[in-house]
């Protein structure tokens, strides 16, 4: 299996506080992989450094072979590499489908001369992309909704526009922070499907999910941070089976 | 590129184009006729001192546009448009009266001199945000203009520079109507461009810096570079503006250019809407003929109230910050805000309520 990233001895301090604690995994090529551990673990400060958001003052992350640990945010975009926030970050005043057709902004030329006059080319690339849109539109069930201002939704609604915003992307890589908070079973299950079928497209999942039934159900690999310290990377099975983990989620149904 | 479903969606797509269009229903194309021949014909039903009139109404509405795209569409706000329409007007101005260039040549260059001074001083935007920012373009007022003052050998100083309307062969666009219809060409094409730029890939880029900076960057965008190109854009079209006020007027001096001009783009943008096209051309009518309508009204009175002329005389700025205020509490959305809402309301009619 080829590795698409690897994540080696990352540490990121706030003032006192180790968000993270010399953290080392890899993810592969085509699979879900999960990032679990209870709340303030680290995941979503992991999930920073991988977009850019946030720089580790140790360690390196490198994506295809590539040192990406102190590359601007958006170049790590171009890259391929798309990402779904946790609290949602979408561009609320505008409709989904400009918050879809700005997850297309890196695959997109036409500058302010070509855009600002909207002949050919411009028209043309706005046509295709609007064509890439629809398929995500459909993809998400996001037809009704459409032309609807983002903050005129409901929040099931607007977390599956921020999934619906990565994957408009057409990445390779997508990161997706907890994109079933607040959903009910059979959302949540829907967005499973979802997540699965990104899977077959060939997409390669980084998942952070506090429901362990659906991690275990859907990861190949997860590794489980506790306090900003990696406890347990592997498989399901060698997870579920690591006492450190059962320790840190004791009292909870780890299978 | 990946395609999520596979799927061919080609026979969508002429539904996508329409969908797409600017103008998109037939009441928009009817309006938009309406709004040309308007335009066109208003010479020949107007008084001269109308049609000058509205000439500094629409190159007031050029400026206006381009700092909507700094500060409305962007997020960006700038105090310094009285000086950027300064270095509009002095470039034209040396550059067809000391240098000898013709308009024709001059105007495109004024806007694009305007447009990389403009995004030189839109550098700072990179680490400064909001009132800060404001500052740091308050500071291009104060400097622009102090060069302009003092670089006598350039800009002739305090003393000013005199300009010539601009002439196509034989013909001199001396009259206000010849001149009016040169700044009506470049309104449109002004609007035209900032109309398709707000719907483009750029236009989304700006809304997404103004609105959420860190999920912009994680859409691939490099705020820097929109930023100033923001910066450059918006100054373009405000040293047009300047280039075409400097032409009407025939003369260019640092007094034109103060920091009051600038309070009174901002105003216009803010009352006409932060972030439309068509409230930035609202605004700047509105802000360009409030002193007329007040002075008319002011002279009115005091034929009757000889004793408050005095008072009178500042019942103008009294009232132009007055609006304002009353603006920013009551419509924030600004006149296109009340525009929209009044075409909803007669769409709905008779079943509004
Ligand atoms: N920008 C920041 N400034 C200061 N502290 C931060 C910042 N971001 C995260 N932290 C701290 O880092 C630690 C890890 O936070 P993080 O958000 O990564 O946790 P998490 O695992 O995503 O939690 P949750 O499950 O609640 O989302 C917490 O103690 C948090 O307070
Ligand atoms: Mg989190």
């Amino acid at each position: 299996m080829v590795k698409i990233l690897q994540i080696e001895g990352i540490s990121l301090q706030f003032g006192g506080v180790k968000a993270l604690n010399d953290v080392s995994f890899h993810i592969e090529e085509g699979e879900i992989f999960s990032l679990i551990g209870p709340n303030g673990a680290g995941k979503t400060s992991m999930l920073n450094c991988i977009s850019g958001l946030y720089h580790p003052s140790q360690g390196s992350i490198k994506y295809k072979d590539e040192e990406i640990t102190k590359m601007k945010a958006y170049s790590r975009t171009n890259l391929g590499i798309a990402r779904a926030f946790q609290n949602i970050a979408l561009f609320e005043h505008m409709s989904v489908l400009d918050n879809l057709m700005l997850g297309r902004h890196t695959l997109m030329k036409s500058g302010p001369f070509s855009g600002g006059f909207y002949f050919g080319k411009a028209e043309k690339e706005e046509v295709d992309n609007r064509e890439h849109v629809e398929q995500v539109i459909e993809f998400l069930d996001l037809q009704e909704i459409r032309h609807t201002p983002v903050e005129r939704l409901a929040y099931g609604q607007q977390k599956r526009v921020e999934v619906g915003r990565a994957l408009a992307l057409s990445p390779e890589l997508i990161l997706l922070d907890e994109p079933m908070a607040g959903m009910n079973k059979v959302e949540k299950e829907r967005m499973a499907q979802l997540i699965l079928k990104m899977k077959d497209n060939g997409i390669t999942v980084v998942l952070i999910e506090h429901d362990l039934g659906v991690v275990m159900r859907l990861s190949d690999h997860i590794a489980v941070l506790d306090f900003g310290k990696q406890i347990g990377f592997g498989t399901p099975n060698e997870v579920q089976e690591n006492p450190e983990v059962i320790k840190a989620y004791i009292g909870e149904n780890v299978s | 590129m990946k395609s999520i479903l596979g799927k061919n969606l080609g026979n969508y797509r002429t539904s996508y184009r329409a969908d797409m269009a600017l103008l998109n229903s037939r009441n928009k194309k009817i309006g938009m006729v309406i709004l040309l021949l308007v335009i066109f014909l208003l010479p020949m039903f107007a008084s001269n001192y109308f049609i000058g009139l509205m000439t500094l109404c629409i190159i007031s509405s050029i400026g206006a546009i381009g700092l909507n795209i700094l500060t409305g569409f962007t997020g960006q706000i700038s105090i310094g448009v009285g000086a950027f329409l300064g270095v509009g007007g002095y470039a034209s101005a040396i550059l067809t009266t000391s240098m000898g260039y013709s308009f024709w040549i001059a105007l495109p260059l004024a806007g694009i001199i305007t447009a990389i001074i403009g995004g030189l001083f839109g550098i700072p935007s990179l680490r400064l945000k909001g009132l800060y920012l404001a500052i740091a373009t308050l500071a291009a007022q104060f400097v622009i203009l102090f060069i302009i003052r003092r670089w006598v050998s350039l800009t002739n100083g305090t003393s000013g520079m005199v300009l010539q309307r601009p002439t196509i062969g034989d013909f001199a666009l001396s009259s206000n109507t010849s001149y009016y219809y040169l700044s009506a060409i470049a309104f449109l094409l002004s609007a035209f461009y900032a109309i398709n730029l707000v719907r483009s890939r750029t236009g989304r880029a700006f809304f997404a810096v103004r609105d959420r900076d860190m999920a912009a960057q994680i859409m691939g965008i490099n705020l820097f570079k929109y930023k100033v190109m923001a910066f450059a854009i918006s100054s373009f079209f405000i040293g047009i503006a300047g280039s075409l006020l400097a032409h009407y007027t025939m003369i260019v001096s640092p007094e034109f250019y103060e920091i009051n001009v600038s309070i009174q783009y901002l105003a216009m943008i803010l009352i006409g809407g932060l972030g439309s096209v068509f409230g930035s051309i609202l605004g700047a009518f509105f802000i360009t003929l409030l002193p007329v309508v007040l002075n008319i009204i002011v002279g009115s009175l005091s034929g009757i109230l000889t004793d408050l002329s005095h008072i009178l005389s500042a019942f103008e700025e009294f009232v132009f910050g007055a609006v304002i205020i009353l603006f920013l509490i009551f419509e924030p959305g600004g006149l296109a805000h009340m525009w929209s809402n009044t075409v909803n309301y007669f769409k709905k009619w008779p079943f509004s309520y």
